[in-house]
Protein backbone atom coordinates (compact mmCIF):
# COMPACT_ATOMS: atom_id res chain seq x y z
CA UNK A 1 0.00 0.00 0.00
CA UNK A 2 1.64 2.86 -1.07
CA UNK A 3 1.24 6.81 0.40
CA UNK A 4 -0.05 8.08 -3.16
CA UNK A 5 -2.61 5.70 -3.67
CA UNK A 6 -3.29 6.18 0.09
CA UNK A 7 -3.84 9.71 -0.18
CA UNK A 8 -6.08 9.65 -3.24
CA UNK A 9 -8.57 7.03 -1.35
CA UNK A 10 -8.69 8.98 1.51
CA UNK A 11 -9.80 11.71 -0.12
CA UNK A 12 -12.32 9.94 -2.12
CA UNK A 13 -13.41 8.78 1.40
CA UNK A 14 -14.37 12.41 2.04
CA UNK A 15 -15.74 13.03 -0.96
CA UNK A 16 -17.93 10.23 -1.03
CA UNK A 17 -19.45 11.46 2.54
CA UNK A 18 -19.79 14.79 1.33
CA UNK A 19 -21.77 13.62 -1.63
CA UNK A 20 -24.13 11.80 0.42
CA UNK A 21 -24.28 14.71 2.76
CA UNK A 22 -25.65 16.98 0.24
CA UNK A 23 -27.80 14.75 -1.66
CA UNK A 24 -29.47 13.07 1.20
CA UNK A 25 -30.12 16.25 3.61
CA UNK A 26 -31.37 17.91 0.81
CA UNK A 27 -33.94 15.19 -0.20
CA UNK A 28 -34.54 14.74 3.25
CA UNK A 29 -34.99 18.64 3.63
CA UNK A 30 -37.64 18.95 0.43
CA UNK A 31 -39.21 15.22 1.02
CA UNK A 32 -40.61 12.24 2.05
CA UNK A 33 -42.48 14.23 4.99
CA UNK A 34 -42.90 17.36 6.45
CA UNK A 35 -39.78 17.99 8.86
CA UNK A 36 -39.85 20.73 12.13
CA UNK A 37 -37.94 23.83 12.14
CA UNK A 38 -34.69 22.33 13.86
CA UNK A 39 -34.40 19.09 11.76
CA UNK A 40 -34.62 21.50 8.92
CA UNK A 41 -31.86 23.80 10.22
CA UNK A 42 -29.51 20.81 10.91
CA UNK A 43 -30.27 19.15 7.35
CA UNK A 44 -28.68 22.82 6.00
CA UNK A 45 -25.51 22.16 8.63
CA UNK A 46 -25.16 19.05 7.14
CA UNK A 47 -25.90 20.03 3.58
CA UNK A 48 -23.18 23.16 4.44
CA UNK A 49 -20.60 20.73 5.59
CA UNK A 50 -20.91 18.43 2.83
CA UNK A 51 -20.76 21.28 0.13
CA UNK A 52 -17.36 22.36 2.23
CA UNK A 53 -16.24 18.84 1.95
CA UNK A 54 -16.79 18.63 -1.68
CA UNK A 55 -14.78 21.13 -2.38
CA UNK A 56 -11.91 20.70 -0.02
CA UNK A 57 -11.82 17.20 -0.95
CA UNK A 58 -11.77 18.31 -4.90
CA UNK A 59 -9.14 20.46 -4.45
CA UNK A 60 -7.58 17.72 -2.46
CA UNK A 61 -6.76 15.36 -5.71
CA UNK A 62 -5.37 18.01 -7.21
CA UNK A 63 -3.23 18.73 -4.69
CA UNK A 64 -2.28 15.22 -4.31
CA UNK A 65 -1.61 15.09 -8.51
CA UNK A 66 0.31 18.23 -8.23
CA UNK A 67 2.38 17.10 -4.95
CA UNK A 68 3.65 13.79 -6.74
CA UNK A 69 3.97 14.87 -10.32
CA UNK A 70 4.04 18.62 -9.99
CA UNK A 71 0.78 18.73 -12.15
CA UNK A 72 -2.90 18.81 -12.35
CA UNK A 73 -4.84 15.97 -13.63
CA UNK A 74 -4.89 16.80 -17.60
CA UNK A 75 -8.61 17.13 -18.53
CA UNK A 76 -10.05 19.06 -21.41
CA UNK A 77 -13.29 19.18 -22.87
CA UNK A 78 -16.06 17.41 -21.53
CA UNK A 79 -14.28 16.39 -18.55
CA UNK A 80 -13.65 20.29 -17.90
CA UNK A 81 -16.90 21.82 -18.18
CA UNK A 82 -17.77 18.96 -15.58
CA UNK A 83 -15.39 19.89 -13.25
CA UNK A 84 -16.38 23.79 -13.68
CA UNK A 85 -20.44 22.29 -12.93
CA UNK A 86 -19.21 21.10 -9.88
CA UNK A 87 -17.26 23.49 -8.82
CA UNK A 88 -20.17 25.92 -9.17
CA UNK A 89 -22.28 23.66 -7.92
CA UNK A 90 -20.38 23.49 -4.64
CA UNK A 91 -20.04 27.10 -4.66
CA UNK A 92 -23.91 27.97 -5.22
CA UNK A 93 -24.79 24.94 -2.93
CA UNK A 94 -22.70 26.36 0.08
CA UNK A 95 -23.91 29.92 -0.39
CA UNK A 96 -27.48 28.80 -0.76
CA UNK A 97 -27.31 26.28 2.19
CA UNK A 98 -25.63 29.45 4.10
CA UNK A 99 -28.29 31.89 3.00
CA UNK A 100 -31.21 29.42 4.39
CA UNK A 101 -29.33 29.39 7.46
CA UNK A 102 -29.45 33.25 7.70
CA UNK A 103 -32.53 33.89 6.94
CA UNK A 104 -34.71 31.28 7.25
CA UNK A 105 -36.62 32.77 9.80
CA UNK A 106 -37.53 35.88 7.80
CA UNK A 107 -38.78 33.57 4.84
CA UNK A 108 -42.09 32.36 3.92
CA UNK A 109 -42.86 28.82 3.43
CA UNK A 110 -42.50 28.82 -0.46
CA UNK A 111 -39.52 30.52 -0.55
CA UNK A 112 -37.66 27.90 2.14
CA UNK A 113 -39.40 25.11 -0.30
CA UNK A 114 -37.67 26.67 -3.24
CA UNK A 115 -34.34 26.76 -1.49
CA UNK A 116 -34.64 22.75 -0.70
CA UNK A 117 -35.44 21.72 -4.30
CA UNK A 118 -32.34 24.05 -5.81
CA UNK A 119 -30.35 22.13 -3.35
CA UNK A 120 -31.45 18.84 -4.83
CA UNK A 121 -30.96 20.23 -8.25
CA UNK A 122 -27.53 21.37 -7.49
CA UNK A 123 -26.76 18.04 -5.65
CA UNK A 124 -27.89 15.63 -8.37
CA UNK A 125 -26.12 18.01 -11.12
CA UNK A 126 -22.96 17.51 -9.34
CA UNK A 127 -23.22 13.89 -9.08
CA UNK A 128 -24.34 13.63 -12.70
CA UNK A 129 -21.11 15.79 -13.69
CA UNK A 130 -18.44 13.61 -11.08
CA UNK A 131 -19.45 10.84 -13.52
CA UNK A 132 -18.23 12.38 -16.56
CA UNK A 133 -15.17 14.12 -14.43
CA UNK A 134 -14.29 10.96 -14.00
CA UNK A 135 -15.04 8.36 -17.07
CA UNK A 136 -13.94 11.66 -19.37
CA UNK A 137 -10.39 13.81 -19.59
CA UNK B 1 5.15 -13.26 19.63
CA UNK B 2 1.20 -13.26 20.13
CA UNK B 3 -0.87 -14.71 17.19
CA UNK B 4 -2.79 -11.03 16.62
CA UNK B 5 1.09 -9.63 16.37
CA UNK B 6 2.20 -12.41 14.02
CA UNK B 7 -0.68 -12.02 11.51
CA UNK B 8 -0.64 -8.19 11.26
CA UNK B 9 3.46 -8.18 10.96
CA UNK B 10 2.45 -11.31 8.28
CA UNK B 11 -0.11 -8.87 6.42
CA UNK B 12 2.37 -5.74 6.19
CA UNK B 13 5.35 -8.15 4.79
CA UNK B 14 2.98 -9.54 2.34
CA UNK B 15 1.75 -6.13 1.49
CA UNK B 16 4.97 -4.85 1.22
CA UNK B 17 6.26 -7.89 -1.33
CA UNK B 18 2.75 -7.75 -3.35
CA UNK B 19 4.18 -4.16 -4.25
CA UNK B 20 7.63 -4.80 -4.72
CA UNK B 21 5.86 -7.82 -7.07
CA UNK B 22 3.69 -5.86 -8.92
CA UNK B 23 6.18 -2.53 -9.46
CA UNK B 24 6.88 -3.56 -13.12
CA UNK B 25 8.79 0.00 -14.13
CA UNK B 26 6.23 2.13 -16.60
CA UNK B 27 6.61 2.86 -20.07
CA UNK B 28 5.80 3.58 -23.44
CA UNK B 29 6.39 1.98 -27.03
CA UNK B 30 5.34 3.19 -30.24
CA UNK B 31 5.58 0.84 -32.88
CA UNK B 32 4.53 2.07 -35.17
CA UNK B 33 4.88 4.96 -37.13
CA UNK B 34 8.35 5.54 -36.57
CA UNK B 35 9.74 8.61 -35.48
CA UNK B 36 10.42 11.08 -38.38
CA UNK B 37 7.85 9.02 -40.66
CA UNK B 38 6.35 10.53 -43.45
CA UNK B 39 2.01 9.82 -43.21
CA UNK B 40 0.02 9.84 -46.34
CA UNK B 41 -2.34 12.75 -46.36
CA UNK B 42 -5.16 10.99 -47.50
CA UNK B 43 -4.59 7.37 -45.53
CA UNK B 44 -6.53 6.20 -42.89
CA UNK B 45 -3.30 6.65 -40.16
CA UNK B 46 -2.97 4.68 -37.33
CA UNK B 47 -0.35 4.66 -34.51
CA UNK B 48 0.18 1.01 -32.59
CA UNK B 49 1.40 1.50 -29.18
CA UNK B 50 2.43 -0.92 -26.46
CA UNK B 51 2.30 0.65 -22.37
CA UNK B 52 3.44 -0.46 -19.67
CA UNK B 53 1.75 1.45 -16.46
CA UNK B 54 3.76 0.53 -13.62
CA UNK B 55 2.32 0.59 -10.13
CA UNK B 56 0.85 3.83 -10.96
CA UNK B 57 -0.08 4.74 -14.00
CA UNK B 58 -3.57 3.46 -14.84
CA UNK B 59 -4.61 4.03 -18.59
CA UNK B 60 -2.81 6.25 -21.00
CA UNK B 61 -3.38 9.85 -23.04
CA UNK B 62 -2.98 10.33 -26.62
CA UNK B 63 -1.65 14.12 -28.06
CA UNK B 64 -1.50 15.63 -31.12
CA UNK B 65 0.55 18.42 -31.23
CA UNK B 66 0.26 19.15 -27.82
CA UNK B 67 -3.88 18.53 -27.38
CA UNK B 68 -5.05 15.75 -25.96
CA UNK B 69 -7.31 13.95 -28.70
CA UNK B 70 -8.53 10.57 -27.13
CA UNK B 71 -8.04 8.54 -23.95
CA UNK B 72 -6.69 5.17 -24.27
CA UNK B 73 -7.88 3.03 -22.22
CA UNK B 74 -6.40 -0.45 -23.76
CA UNK B 75 -2.45 -0.54 -23.01
CA UNK B 76 -1.49 -2.54 -26.44
CA UNK B 77 -3.45 -1.81 -29.32
CA UNK B 78 -3.63 1.34 -31.64
CA UNK B 79 -5.30 4.38 -32.49
CA UNK B 80 -6.54 5.77 -35.48
CA UNK B 81 -5.67 9.33 -36.32
CA UNK B 82 -8.34 11.81 -37.39
CA UNK B 83 -7.30 14.45 -40.19
CA UNK B 84 -3.93 15.83 -39.78
CA UNK B 85 -3.17 18.66 -41.39
CA UNK B 86 -0.59 18.88 -43.98
CA UNK B 87 3.04 19.61 -42.55
CA UNK B 88 5.17 18.12 -39.16
CA UNK B 89 3.13 17.01 -36.29
CA UNK B 90 4.21 15.84 -32.91
CA UNK B 91 2.38 12.69 -31.34
CA UNK B 92 2.74 12.06 -28.07
CA UNK B 93 1.49 8.84 -25.73
CA UNK B 94 1.68 9.42 -22.01
CA UNK B 95 0.48 7.11 -19.36
CA UNK B 96 -1.68 8.72 -16.66
CA UNK B 97 -3.15 7.78 -13.02
CA UNK B 98 -6.35 6.99 -12.16
CA UNK B 99 -6.94 10.95 -11.38
CA UNK B 100 -6.20 11.66 -15.47
CA UNK B 101 -2.37 12.99 -14.20
CA UNK B 102 0.30 12.15 -16.53
CA UNK B 103 3.08 10.57 -14.22
CA UNK B 104 6.05 11.66 -16.32
CA UNK B 105 6.07 8.37 -18.47
CA UNK B 106 5.53 9.07 -22.19
CA UNK B 107 6.46 8.73 -25.60
CA UNK B 108 6.65 11.19 -28.53
CA UNK B 109 7.15 10.94 -32.28
CA UNK B 110 7.19 13.30 -35.15
CA UNK B 111 5.65 12.87 -38.19
CA UNK B 112 5.26 14.79 -41.38
CA UNK B 113 1.88 14.58 -43.48
CA UNK B 114 2.01 14.93 -46.68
Amino acid sequence: MDLQSLSYALTQVVHNFGAVAVVGGAIMGRWPQPITLLQQRRMAWLILLGWFLQGASGAGFGAISFAWYGQFPDIHGIALIALYLKVGCAVGGFLLAGAFLRYQGEWPERRQQAVWTGLIVLAVTALVAAAFLRWFS
Amino acid sequence: MKSSNMFILSLIISLVIGNVAEAAEASVTILSPADGATLDLMAQNKVEYEVVPGPQGHHVHFYVDGRETAILRRLVGSHTLGSLAEGPHELCVKVVNRNHTPIGVEKCIDVTVE
